[in-house]
């Protein structure tokens, strides 16, 4: 499929869509003057669930999770379930109580709640080595785009997407450019679901709303080719599928970009009904993608190819694309298509790249090694973080080790194992303290990486501590390491217990 | 004394009277009909599994033409995600209504 040449229209739509970003961006600026990060003003509940549900959109979402359906059918809706049901953990345990406690970033939190410096420079390196993981996972979904669009072979593609992305971060933090977020999800959904629309209606299935309606696809695939996707256990066992399903909720609940989204809500109440408009938003798109997997693989099985080929299965990650062209959408709306994908994929890096630089320029430079550093050179860091750590990634994407969706579990992992601990415990044990926590995401560190550090000596090292799905054994043990450390050391400064009991728990809303 | 003054610590083993024993009773509900239905529904499968693939009674059901256990996982469990979010919300919002209409000092 890279060899098929340029696709003219879509680079067109492409770029058209991404200049407009910009030029939105800039219009929005000029009337808010709103801060870069979190784009200020006051949207409401809907706004708000829109702008949660656009920051958690990446290629992971866009893209990958088709692509692992696309070849393991049933195992993978341990995505779907993973990255809806983790909302709900956000949610119950943890939103309203981060808003009342006043600190959004995952170092500052544990900075200020443990009152330790050694706590918050762990959280900082986790909360870097996540971004780092999540951009290598963009970057793989980009340079696939990128190659596909100028009809180049992966690493030049992915050469062209991350020079592409450094070039917009560089232009949006010298120009100032606001990122509006709900026109980001408006464009995703558009994007996502009209060509499927299509795709349905060009195959002979419902296709009003298609997300509900490629059920027929499924058993249609099982009685002609014998192709059975909804096998529930055929590429995983139960364990598998539980163990990666748990890590990803637990992951999301500890997402430092997912947890900050709390800064941009008034209050509390507000913070709570935007998260529950935003994982409406978020269904919205994870009904659909097993539509485009199913429909690849009916249209693939039609052609004489039941299961996947080699090259078929190279190319899975942008499944969504390729069911597109196979299905002969028009070439427009395929380049809407990629638009939906690049943006996805684009403003995911982008962001994190931001977040990680700032995160090691603040959080690192400023609170460790240079305490009196002035405005100018904290910049100067952050902008220099920024290129090195888009080079790290970059390096790094150019042999993929994974799926796009399994590099993004793998992130998910090291935040279920770390940061998901540290915020729960911090908020519902006022016992827990620095030595605790401190011990307790080492401890995480090490056991998400079990699998390629001591896989080979203690295979059940690998079976408990799966890279991707470290966490369902993983947080239990991180939890009871913090709770035994804490209690053979001191308990943390009075203050800081009482502030918890005073301000995050005493009460349930702010009037 | 000061037995009022004491301090309190935050334990959800030992909630305190007031705002947090109703948060923790509704998260509580919340956590077990997110698991339940969740990993229950898949612990269920297994069980009824007569294949390695784990193809059985659930699998052969269908559901809106869907094979009965992709529809619930796959499409059922989002949903049921956003309603538990929208009963939390709802529950928590009218505690609060109510308790700060009796101007109880733990809600204010």
């Amino acid at each position: 499929m890279s060899d098929s040449g340029a696709n003219l229209w879509p680079i067109i739509i492409v770029a058209g869509v991404l200049t407009s970003f910009i030029v939105v961006g800039l219009i929005n600026k000029s009337r808010e003057g709103s801060d870069y990060l979190f784009a200020g003003r006051y949207i409401g509940r809907i706004g708000g669930g829109a702008a949660i549900a656009s920051n958690w959109m990446s290629a992971a979402s866009f893209l990958g999770m088709a692509g692992l359906i696309y070849l393991k059918g049933y195992f993978a809706l341990a995505y779907v379930i993973g990255w809806t049901g983790g909302y709900v953990l956000l949610l119950v345990l943890m939103a309203g109580q981060i808003r009342r406690f006043g600190k959004y970033t995952a170092p500052d939190f544990v900075g200020e709640r443990y009152g330790s410096s050694t706590a918050r420079i762990i959280s900082a390196v986790v909360s870097i080595g996540i971004s780092l993981i999540y951009i290598i996972a963009q970057l793989k979904g980009i340079g696939m785009i990128f190659g596909w669009l100028f009809g180049l072979d992966y690493s030049r593609g992915l050469l062209l997407g991350a020079g592409a992305i450094i070039s917009y971060v560089v232009v949006a933090g010298m120009l100032g450019v606001a990122r509006n977020q709900q026109m980001q999800y408006f464009v995703l959904i558009v994007s996502f679901i009209v060509p499927l629309m299509y795709l349905a209606h060009s195959l002979g299935y419902f296709w009003l709303l298609p997300q509900f309606g490629y059920g027929v696809a499924i058993q249609d695939l099982a009685r002609e080719f014998q192709v059975n996707l909804s096998a529930p256990f055929a590429n995983g066992t139960l364990f598998q599928w539980v163990a990666l399903c748990f890590t990803l909720m637990v992951g999301t609940a500890g997402l430092p970009h997912v947890l900050s989204r709390f800064y941009i809500v008034p209050n509390v109440r507000d913070a709570r009904w935007s998260v529950a408009w935003g994982l409406f938003f978020i269904a919205l798109i994870y009904w659909s993608a097993p539509a485009y997997a199913v429909f690849a693989r009916l249209m693939e099985a039609s052609a004489g190819m039941p299961e996947p080929s080699a090259s078929a299965r190279q190319m899975a990650d942008i499944i969504v694309i390729r069911s597109a062209v196979m299905g002969q959408v028009p070439v427009w709306m395929v380049g809407i298509l990629a638009a939906g994908a690049t943006c996805a994929a684009f403003f995911t890096s982008a962001g994190l790249l931001i977040t990680g630089a700032s995160s090691f320029s603040h959080d690192i430079y400023y609170r460790v090694l240079n305490p009196h550093a002035s405005e100018g050179s904290k910049m100067a860091v952050a902008k220099g973080a920024t290129l090195v750590l888009a080079a790290i990634a970059t390096l790094c994407a150019m042999k993929p080790p994974g799926m796009i969706a399994e590099i993004t579990a793998t992130a998910f992992a090291l935040a279920g194992n770390t940061i998901f601990p540290a915020f729960l415990l911090g908020i519902w044990w006022g016992r827990a303290n620095g030595n605790g926590v401190v011990a307790g995401m080492l401890t995480g560190m090490v056991l998400t990486f079990a699998e390629p550090l001591f896989g080979r000596i203690f295979p059940l090292a690998a079976t408990i501590f799966p890279l991707t799905s470290s966490a369902l054994c993983g947080a239990p043990i991180v939890i009871l390491v913090i709770i035994i450390v804490s209690m053979l050391t001191p308990p943390p400064p009075e203050a800081m217990r009482q502030f918890l009991a005073r301000e995050v728990h005493g009460r349930l809303e702010r009037s | 004394m000061q037995h009022h003054e004491e301090m309190y610590e935050v334990n959800p083993f030992k909630p305190k009277e007031g705002s947090m024993v109703d948060e923790l009773a509704v998260i509580v509900a919340i956590l077990v009909g997110w698991g339940l239905l969740n990993f229950g529904f898949q612990a269920l499968l297994s069980l009824l599994a007569e294949s390695a693939t784990g193809d059985g009674m659930l699998t052969r059901l269908t559901f809106l033409s869907f094979p009965f256990h992709f529809w619930f996982t796959g499409q059922f469990l989002p949903l049921w995600f956003v309603v538990l979010c929208v009963i939390f919300n709802l529950y928590t919002d009218r505690v609060t209504e109510r308790h700060s209409h009796r101007r109880d000092r733990t809600y204010e």
